[in-house]
């Protein structure tokens, strides 16, 4: 199964355009649209953000973004995905991840949108530098779950 | 046998570099691979714990045998979103 055709996969460096992602994924059978807006919040574990830097494995990233966009359609009734990181210096309150999911119905809207940014925050490899005024640490992450000790061969491409 | 690696976040940072090309023996694991930036850099040892590696851009166990013009990656704990 892969993503519909029409389904948004990105990392950019520029500004999300969350308002035109959002109306990519609407269509006239769809009733519902769910949005997750992530951005950057100006304080983190007690001390203020100046600002953020992300970096990604970008290749990878892509990808680990792709199957949870195919997870999504063979897991929840929905129409469209759009799901977009954005990478390198976001100042305060801009959007990090936006993602948007269409459905007929809002309850696999909701929930779609839901499992991909839990998803994406635990496999997609991607990583957040915080910056203090008095320095700067990457941010605590999630260790993705780790694969079994005998996996299947792919070859070198 | 010549494999690639690509390092990120606080990984790239200790190493001082976000890509290298390498010489192995043949069927080296990519614990074995890892062991030689831990000499280089002794900095990694205390994160290993916190790492998950990669082979080709798929999560791969430590334990994964390398072949020549694979890709590797020993990535931090991811925090996108």
């Amino acid at each position: 199964m892969t993503p519909a055709a029409e389904d948004t996969i990105q990392l950019v460096h520029e500004p999300i355009d969350t308002v035109a992602l959002a109306a990519s994924v609407r269509a006239p059978e769809d009733g519902a649209v769910a949005t997750f807006d992530g951005c950057a919040r100006n304080h983190s574990r007690g001390r203020a953000t100046l600002y953020l830097e992300y970096e990604a494995y970008e290749a990878m990233a892509l990808a680990k973004m792709q199957e949870i966009c195919i997870e999504l359609h063979s897991r929840f009734a929905i129409h469209g995905v759009a799901m977009v990181h954005r990478l390198g210096r976001l100042e305060i309150g801009e959007t990090s991840v936006f993602i948007a999911v269409s459905a007929p119905h809002r309850a696999p809207a909701l929930d779609a949108c839901r499992f991909a940014i839990d998803t994406l925050k635990r496999t997609v490899p991607i990583w957040k530098k915080e910056y203090f005024a008095d320095g700067a640490d990457w941010a605590d992450g999630e260790l993705p779950p780790l694969p079994a000790e005998t996996p299947s061969r792919k070859a070198a491409s | 046998m010549q494999v690639r690696v690509l390092f990120f976040g606080r990984v790239r940072e200790i190493v001082g570099r976000a890509e290298d090309s390498i010489e192995l023996a043949s069927g080296a694991r990519i614990e074995e691979l890892f062991a030689r930036y831990r000499e280089l850099h002794p900095a990694l040892a205390a994160y290993r714990p916190s790492l998950v590696a990669s082979r080709n851009q798929e999560f791969a166990p430590w334990t994964a045998p390398l072949a020549s013009g694979d890709e590797v990656a020993f990535l931090p704990p991811v925090s996108g979103g």
